[in-house]
């Protein structure tokens, strides 16, 4: 696997189709693989592929710094490459002006892979490796959700006190995630303040419920925001209540289908609800 | 608002509920309420917007942060909106929104929702009335003031 | 001669302490993964060994993520300002490990310089930092290129050593560490061995070296360019100290607050004007380094750093102050 990506990226960067690749690589002493961008050929040697590759690249085809080293290459799995799709529906990218790389992936290790459905890559330029897609039902998908709502309403509350005490608004959930690009984020909006800045409950129930809600029906289930937190909150159990709301009623999965219109950009007259009186 | 106010030590329970209604149908609504001398509690305040499509989610996390009770939201009928498709976008919103309330632990039957025409001032006056008879029967939303008093030093 | 005492002793008076009002706080497990220093609610819940590195530090004992300075309430014509009451708990800190000690001396500098923080300084002297040494380190960990080390004393008021067998060794460090355990602990033969911290792994010479001329150096780009942009690693930084002041509460009542801020944040220079003296992520990366090994041992004549690790631990892309550092002592001079 690792040869054959190396040469697609070598052979991209050497006929000059791209100036950078971004992808994963890995220091001698460093715990898991970090995000390098190639702008040599003779780097690619740097490149690695393995069960830990879990960060989704994507969100650097938004950071000024990698967009001015020039047209990239990324390499996605097929779970980031969703994120793609979902950015270019919402004009964020130019789909042709990158290269997209997909790396067939067995799982890394991470409980959301056992439910995978999206292991061979669908939409890449260049896909290496070959893995088997299996269908996955939205109950196996949903299931850690399932279980979750399965608690009393007070339970739930709690658990979301105990888990957002902890939350110091670093943002490292905001700032890893592959579809927040607001130039100016809302919370930090000043003049007026919509939301409290401060890591209180208050200011930290506000935050997350704005971050979720930004993500309903754009949310593609990378779990990067989860992976990322330094107090290890969960918050893909946010994320997941709105792509389960989506899916079952508005029949939308998010970066599945390139063709698909965005959930909360449209609407239909024959949308179905029990609440409204 | 008070938060303390909401919840006296001695007496009953008064609930406070924030209703956000739409500039054309709901508020005309209540309007012809108070014109037709249809007399509903005066839990509710009324916060005028231009739409249903314009009432951001934030407000109703908002109006818990300052001690509300119950939250309604109300605009024009499907087919009515003023600006064409303003509900039908809210509809969708709200749709999504509840889902993440439910996970969080908010309760959800503390939030309203309903369509409300020029018209229907009878119906404003009903709704209201329910909707402070069952947050009486809730009783102070004291979960989320919880969460909104500061922390120590 | 050494002093001991059993887990089971520390536990019984932990409660105690809980008893008398004192805040407690220690490493918590919070998901089998992930250990954090948490204010202890019951004497058993703590951990006292079989953890590294919580991703957490105990500045906010004495320097909170969210503190008020003061209350405003607006009546008619009339504006009353309520000064935030001096906090008057005790703490304890118990099991820091000696890198989060070490932190609070460096502290101390800032919130003493142009003026005296009344508030941090009223925390500092309430609360009592007894330190556990490490027995292990991971790949993050480099004390001992900063001159720390597993039994770093600096910052700590009392000193545990892990003895295996539910004992631990105290040795008290200042005359608060000894009111804490005095008549607690008992007369022992054994002393816990040297324990090697990790191998050297920055050369503060050469960086302090390089740093001279390296703030115009394109390089920084290249060495940071996959950062992004939050806060994970000054906040789990136990030295790291940046605030920001805001107001909050609406017209009639509210409160001026102090909440912790980050230097890698696009908006912490950002000017009402618009303009952005740091407008790439590099210049912020740059900011961390000369501020950390630069700017402040200038100023106070002590690194900004404990060599903990917790940036890298809690970057989401594994960067942090050793992995730019080792990228700069590649490139050379």
């Amino acid at each position: 696997m690792l040869q054959p990506l190396r040469e697609t990226c070598r052979r991209l960067l050497d006929d000059g189709t791209v100036q950078v690749v971004i992808g994963y690589g890995q220091a001698m002493r460093a715990v898991e693989p970090y995000p390098v961008f190639i702008t040599d050929p003779n780097d690619v040697g740097q490149l690695v592929w393995n069960e830990q590759c879990r960060t989704n690249l994507v969100k650097y085809l938004l950071r000024q710094e990698i967009r001015a080293l020039g047209k990239p290459a990324i390499v996605v799995k097929g779970c980031d490459e969703r994120a793609l799709v979902v950015l270019e529906q919402e004009s964020q990218i130019e789909r042709s002006e990158i290269v997209v790389i997909g790396v067939a992936c067995d799982g890394m290790a991470e409980a959301r892979c056992e439910v995978c459905d999206a292991h061979q890559p669908r939409f890449a330029d260049h896909t290496i490796g070959h893995a088997t897609n299996k269908e996955q039902s939205a109950e196996r998908r949903y299931a850690h959700l399932a279980e979750f709502q399965e608690r009393p309403i007070a339970d739930r509350m709690d658990y979301w006190k105990a888990e957002l005490e902890r939350c110091v608004k670093c943002y490292a959930c905001r700032q890893s995630c592959p579809l927040c690009y607001c130039q100016r984020c809302i919370v930090e909006k000043n003049r007026p303040a919509v939301l409290d800045t401060s890591p209180t409950l208050k200011g930290n129930f506000a935050w997350h419920i704005v971050r979720a809600f930004h993500l309903a029906g754009r949310c593609v289930g990378c779990d990067q925001c989860s992976r990322v937190c330094p107090e290890g909150i969960d918050l893909r159990l946010l994320n997941q209540s709105m792509a389960r709301a989506s899916e079952a009623s508005f029949g939308h999965r998010s970066g599945t289908d390139p063709q698909a219109e965005l959930v909360l950009g449209n609407f239909s007259k024959q949308d179905q609800e029990q609440f409204i009186r | 608002m008070n938060t303390a106010a909401s919840d006296p030590a001695n007496g009953e329970f008064e609930p406070k509920i924030v209703a956000y209604v739409c500039n054309w149908c709901t508020y005309l609504g209540a309007d012809l309420a108070g014109t037709n001398r249809l007399e509903y509690p005066a839990n509710v305040r009324i916060i005028r917007l231009p739409c249903t499509g314009r009432i951001d989610f934030n407000l109703i996390v908002k109006a818990f942060e300052i001690g509300a009770d119950a939250v309604l939201v109300s605009g024009c009928h499907p087919g009515d909106c003023h600006y064409t498709s303003g509900n039908y976008h809210a509809r969708r919103r709200w749709m999504l929104f509840r889902e993440l309330l439910a996970t969080l632990g908010i309760e959800t039957e503390r939030v309203h929702f309903t369509w409300i025409s020029a018209a229907e001032g009878k119906k404003f006056q009903q709704l209201i009335s329910e909707i402070t008879s069952t947050t009486r029967d809730l009783g102070p939303y004291h979960a989320y003031r919880e969460i909104c008093e500061t922390c120590e030093v | 001669m050494s002093q001991i005492i059993s887990q089971p002793a520390i536990r019984r008076l932990v409660k105690q302490w809980l008893r008398e009002g004192k805040r407690v706080v220690a490493p918590v497990q919070i998901r089998p993964d992930l250990v954090s220093y948490q204010p202890v609610r019951s004497a058993d819940q703590f951990l006292l060994d079989g953890f590294i590195r919580p991703l957490n530090s105990i500045k906010e004992v004495v320097f909170p993520r969210h503190e008020q300075l003061f209350q405003y309430r607006v009546r008619g014509k009339q504006i009353d300002l309520l000064p935030a009451p001096l906090p008057d708990i005790e703490r304890i800190v118990l099991a820091a490990r000696p890198c989060d000690a070490a932190a609070l001396p460096i502290l101390d500098h800032v919130f003493n310089w142009e003026s005296r923080d009344a508030a941090y300084n009223q925390r500092r002297k309430l609360t009592t930092v007894v330190a556990l040494a490490c027995m292990e380190h991971d790949a993050h960990c480099f004390c001992t290129s900063l001159g720390g080390g597993p039994d770093d004393t600096r910052g700590s008021d009392a000193l545990l050593f892990d003895l295996g067998d539910d004992t631990l060794e105290v040795r008290c460090v200042t005359d608060k560490g000894q009111n804490l355990f005095a008549g607690q602990t008992e007369s022992s033969t054994r002393t816990a061995p040297s324990v090697p911290g990790p191998e050297r792994q920055a050369d503060l010479q050469q960086v302090g070296q390089q740093l001279e001329q390296a703030f115009e150096r394109s390089d920084w780009a290249a060495w940071t360019n996959r950062c992004l942009g939050c806060g994970a690693c000054a906040f789990g930084c136990p030295a790291c100290h940046c605030f920001d002041m805001v107001d909050e509460g609406g017209p009639t009542c509210g409160a001026r607050v102090r909440n912790w801020d980050a230097c890698q944040f696009g908006q912490f220079t950002l000017h009402a004007s618009g303009h952005n003296p740091r407008s790439a992520q590099s210049q912020r990366q740059r900011q961390r380094i000369y501020h950390k090994f630069h700017v402040y041992p200038q100023k106070f004549g002590e690194l900004l750093c404990t060599g903990c690790g917790n940036c890298t631990r809690n970057c989401p892309v594994s960067l942090g102050v050793l992995p730019v550092l080792e990228a700069m002592q590649a490139e050379g001079a």
